[in-house]
């Protein structure tokens, strides 16, 4: 029995190093800088294997396919949702294991794109042949999206969207309770944290809440912290992003919000002003106001429930929120074609590139393709949007993203959430975040 | 009318409730696949509203193919359950019926199988089954039922309890080889044990999310619980109707399976104690 | 009537190939590489490539020191505790007057039918559906509790430790005490009527039955339960996962969910996840080993020991007489 085991430990041994060595290779010639290399179409290519876990990227593939009727490869497209951690799992294993199944292009979001870009997988635009500076630079692409998808100064991923944040607020309630619903005058009053307070407690006095939840103020909070979370391996305590935990805490015992949670029943409620109270605004990007509001707003068309009721300012501070990059695998075998989808995607500022019509609902990347498009909304009163969400893109900074934020912001956030109920003091709840993210990254002690 | 005892009146007050919280979340997510995103927001209602069509009409531009997830759930669990019934009678039957020295050593063994936490093999069973590109297959989502040792726990007690050997030894004089007098003699005799069980395994399979979600990613691969799953994921907006009428689509068809064998579970099945 | 058995015995093993075979190739694989995995530096996504540590069992050590690790055993306890006691108390209660031949429940078949039925329903659709129950600050339950007058203001159930706490022992009870009658139900109608009859004849009522006939004859299948439940809680994942997702405060981390996180977040530590994997196999055993040797049939190894004597002495005899 023993001698069994014995040998079947070795056999186990002997598979794990194979599998190790198979999958281990280093992915080739990718790291070539400088100058974008040059690629030959690969007339091998039958398909292109697309992961996505939205059927977002994967619809612009079909509108791709009629604008290239005769290409003589077709695209295979994977939807994995995000949605208890699958898509990234299942992704992993994919990257790993390689061979024909493996993915040649992926999409990664805002929350976990640094793993891809700073891990071995993923190709340098550059090493897909695409001039990735000149074209940019022609595109006039926002910075911080450029920074989310670069890691030690090379482009691994772009998007297509620009989300940059504004502040969204309810022009019905800028007049009654400021005196104005012009952006610039409800921009004064939000000018600073101080004076976004002041007019938060103004509007409960009038029987308001300035925002729906603690989750509204995280993401303008999130964006202003001067550096990474985790600088030469240890975890840092931004100043600018502690300060959520007083913020959150005066929003909770003041009941100056709804204290509702994101993405739940109640937030969405919020947005058709149906909620505890009316509440005055939502930080948000673009495509909070076209993918998420207008759908919850109670109407179709102006004076239904709050539709037409909305407008938006400059925010506290600037951030962004969201988005979607498109990477490519650094092994993959059909580098021009790639490209070729990618450029489309990400650079192309022709009236035939998808940026052209995706800017009728949302603002993008390039910032030659807004100039083109008209940003007046009758969601927001006929406001131009491009207007505020241009300069946001601009004051968005894509430096401080790090591979881990996803989960060190969610442990973040539960402990902010402990301390504002009165769970606990902060000096503990600050150490439980420590070692929350102690646990999960690991860490110089 | 015949008077009833308390006791009586508190049995039935009991099950009467206990039923009522059984059927209400069949009952609320029902009416939810008919009602609104904007009215499940409102709060619950126990009345159907009248947006099943729309919400279907989203489920299916959603890329929600009910005849794909169908079919793939139904091979998946339908595969994994046979298995697991079939493979976990047959070694039950082993462990009971012959008498080999590693018998009890063997039966020792299958209690510390039950005992592997799943987590333990996860990691390595997701990258095993990635290594050998045995990706979007349905059989790693089946074939490892054969060795379900809660099952052949199960089975053995039930056999312990109605298998008699003089059987087994009248169907060799008729001549039956051993495996036919398994297949043709024992598993009859087994039926009840096993629609019990066969029960718990469907509903097992066919509910399990992670592990095929992990393992089928191509479209036309997907069982109905990944699909519904991909509807929460959507970034922008959840559709809590569709989601609803999607789970409600994804239960309708174990509830047809449990109907079917529910008369085993109304008979009941006799499980006996070790004796030997 | 022996050599014949002997004969047989070839297909006891012959029958247990399948079990066997899919066994190694699907469980002990990734057993295996797990074991290693946890004596190795593995982590990092798309690393594939690791070397064992210097010292093998410093991840074991780390784990074994970690506070939350040892903050979800006590919470996976805390969860399977109150969820077992009443889940079990209810499924004798309820096995208690379905068997009962002198109580004639009516309708008892549908009852079980639908005592079951919660069993059938996807953790998902649960965790949704509980979610939006409690939700904060409108929701069911919130009205509720203020239109009864309870509170003058909606509760955040879901912040309140306890509170999540209760919830899911309480949605794991509910989902699974019908399964637990039933497999209970099969082991009375297993044990002999003459018993029963005796039992009867000696006067002896309902309750005194059920404790002294009943459930004494009823110890194999509850250890079955015992086990199955034991191990099932021990690995409790979907609830806390898709509910709670282990907050708040971690309040309802549970030991799976905690090396899902290690293993699936954050940097992605494979080795920490799978020592941590291993120490929760070495608590199961030594749990459900306890289990066993409690509730071993005392009497079946008395008669067991004796026979082995009598079979003893009986070979000596025969081999002094040949």
């Amino acid at each position: 029995m023993k001698k069994l085991l014995r040998a079947l430990a070795l056999v186990m041994a002997a598979m794990l190093a194979l599998s190790a060595c198979g999958s281990g290779a280093a992915p080739s010639g990718t790291e070539s800088g400088g100058e974008a290399a040059n690629v030959q179409a690969n007339p091998g290519v039958k398909t292109i294997n697309l992961w996505s876990f939205t059927d977002e990227v994967p619809g612009m593939v079909e509108d791709y396919k009629k604008l290239h009727p005769d290409l003589p490869y077709d695209f295979k497209t994977t939807i994995i949702a995000t949605s208890d951690g699958g898509y990234q799992i299942a992704l992993d294993a994919a990257l790993a294991a390689g061979g024909a199944e493996a993915p040649d292009i992926f999409c990664a979001e805002a929350a976990f794109i640094k793993k891809y870009v700073e891990g071995p997988f993923t190709a340098t635009y550059k090493s897909l042949g695409i001039d990735v500076d000149a074209e940019a630079k022609a595109a006039g692409i926002a910075q911080y999206t450029m920074d989310v998808g670069s890691y030690n100064g090379e482009v691994k991923g772009l998007g297509y969207q620009a989300t940059g944040g504004a502040f969204i607020y309810r022009r019905s309630l800028a007049k009654e309770v400021l005196g104005s619903d012009e952006p610039n005058a409800v921009q004064e009053a939000i000018k600073d944290w101080d004076s976004f307070f002041d007019t938060a407690r103004k509007m409960k006095a009038a029987g308001y809440a300035m925002v729906s939840g603690d989750g509204d103020l995280w993401h303008p909070m999130e964006n202003s912290r001067k550096g990474k979370w985790i600088e030469d391996n240890k975890l840092v305590l931004d100043d600018n992003v502690m300060q959520f935990f007083e913020f959150s805490k005066i929003l909770k015992q003041e009941g100056l919000s709804n204290e509702t949670t994101d993405w739940t029943e109640a937030w969405y409620a919020d947005m058709a002003g149906t909620g505890v109270k009316p509440v005055f605004g939502f930080f948000g990007p673009a495509w909070l106001i076209n993918y998420v509001m207008k759908g919850n707003s109670g109407g179709t068309a102006p004076g239904e429930g709050t539709y037409g009721d909305w407008g938006v300012c400059v925010p506290t501070t600037g951030f962004y929120w969201g988005g979607t990059w498109v990477l490519a695998n650094a092994n993959t075998t059909a580098k021009a074609e790639v490209a070729d989808l990618i450029r489309w995607i990400t650079l192309d500022s022709s009236d035939t590139g998808l940026q052209a019509s995706w800017a009728l609902g949302d603002t993008v990347a390039s910032s030659v393709v807004m100039e083109k498009t008209d940003g007046h909304w009758e969601f927001i009163g006929n406001q131009d949007a491009f207007e505020v969400f241009v300069p946001a893109n601009e004051k968005a900074d894509g430096h401080t993203l790090g591979p881990f934020d996803e989960n060190i912001n969610s442990l973040f956030r539960d402990q902010v959430r402990e301390y504002a109920s009165g769970n606990k003091d902060k000096e503990q709840a600050v150490a439980d975040f420590q070692m929350g993210v102690a646990n999960i990254v690991d860490l110089d002690s | 009318m015949t008077k009833m005892s308390p006791t009586k009146v508190v049995i039935y007050v009991v099950c009467i409730l206990l039923a009522v919280l059984s059927i209400m979340p069949f009952w609320i997510m029902f009416v939810n696949s008919t009602r609104s995103t904007v009215e499940i927001q409102g709060g619950i209602s126990l009345l159907p509203s009248s947006h099943f069509m729309s919400n279907l009409s989203i489920l299916l531009n959603k890329g929600f193919n009910p005849m794909v997830g169908f079919v793939n759930s139904f091979a998946i669990a339908a595969g994994a359950t046979l298995c697991g019934v079939y493979f976990s009678s047959l070694t039950a039957y082993a462990l009971v019926a012959y008498h080999f020295k590693a018998r009890q050593a063997f039966f020792t063994f299958i209690m510390c199988v039950l005992m592997i936490p799943a987590q333990v093999s996860a990691i390595g069973f997701y990258q095993f089954m990635y290594q050998l590109h045995w990706v979007n297959s349905i059989w790693p989502l089946i074939l490892p039922s054969i060795a379900a040792p809660a099952m052949v726990f199960f089975m053995r007690q039930y056999l312990l309890s109605t298998l008699s050997i003089e059987m087994v030894e009248a169907a060799r004089i008729d001549g039956s080889g051993e495996f036919a007098t398994f297949n043709r003699i024992i598993l009859p005799l087994m039926a009840p044990a096993i629609a019990t069980q066969a029960i718990f395994a469907f509903v097992g399979s066919w509910n399990s999310l992670f592990t095929p979600m992990i393992l089928l990613t191509s479209k036309d691969r997907y069982t109905m619980p990944i699909m519904v799953n991909l509807l929460r994921g959507d970034i922008y907006r959840t559709e809590f109707g569709s989601i609803y009428l999607g789970l409600a689509m994804t239960s309708l068809p174990l509830f047809v399976v449990y109907f079917l064998l529910s008369r085993y579970i109304i008979a009941g099945v006799a499980l006996g104690g070790v004796k030997e | 009537m022996r050599h014949k058995s002997v004969s047989y015995a070839k297909y006891g093993y012959i029958f247990l190939v399948p079990f066997v075979a899919a066994f190694l190739f699907f469980s002990l694989y990734p057993i295996i590489y797990t074991l290693v995995i946890s004596m190795s530096d593995l982590k990092g996504v798309g690393t594939a490539s690791f070397s064992i540590l210097a010292n093998p069992f410093q991840n074991f050590i780390n784990i074994a020191k970690n506070e939350l690790f040892q903050k979800s055993l006590a919470t996976t306890g805390i969860i399977w505790i109150l969820n077992f006691i009443p889940q079990m108390a209810l499924a004798l209660l309820l096995t208690a007057w379905f068997t009962n031949e002198r109580l004639r429940v009516r309708g008892q078949g549908a009852f079980k039918v639908l005592l079951y039925m919660p069993n059938i329903i996807t953790s998902g659709t649960i965790a949704v559906l509980f979610y939006s129950l409690f939700s904060y600050p409108i929701g069911p339950v919130n009205s509720l509790v203020t239109m009864l007058g309870l509170t003058d203001r909606p509760y955040e159930f879901l912040r309140d430790a306890s509170v999540a706490r209760g919830l899911i022992a309480f949605i794991q009870f509910w989902m699974w005490y019908g399964n637990t009658m039933i497999v209970l139900i099969a082991g009375v109608l297993g044990i002999s009527p003459a018993i029963f009859d005796a039992a009867a004849i000696d006067g002896a009522n309902s309750l005194k039955t059920f404790l002294y006939v009943t459930l004494p004859s009823l110890r194999q299948i509850m250890l079955y339960t015992l086990i199955t439940s034991l191990i099932g809680g021990l690995q409790m994942f979907d609830i806390p996962k898709l509910f709670t997702n282990g907050g708040p405060d971690n309040a309802t981390q549970t030991a799976s969910v905690y090396i899902f996180n290690q293993a699936f977040t954050g940097s992605y530590q494979y080795n920490r996840a799978a020592a941590a994997s291993m120490l929760m196999f070495v608590i199961t055993a030594i749990f459900s080993g306890a289990l066993f040797y409690l509730m071993r049939d005392k009497d079946a190894q008395k008669a067991k020991k004796q026979r082995k004597l009598l079979e003893k002495a009986a070979a000596l005899n025969g081999g002094a007489q040949a």
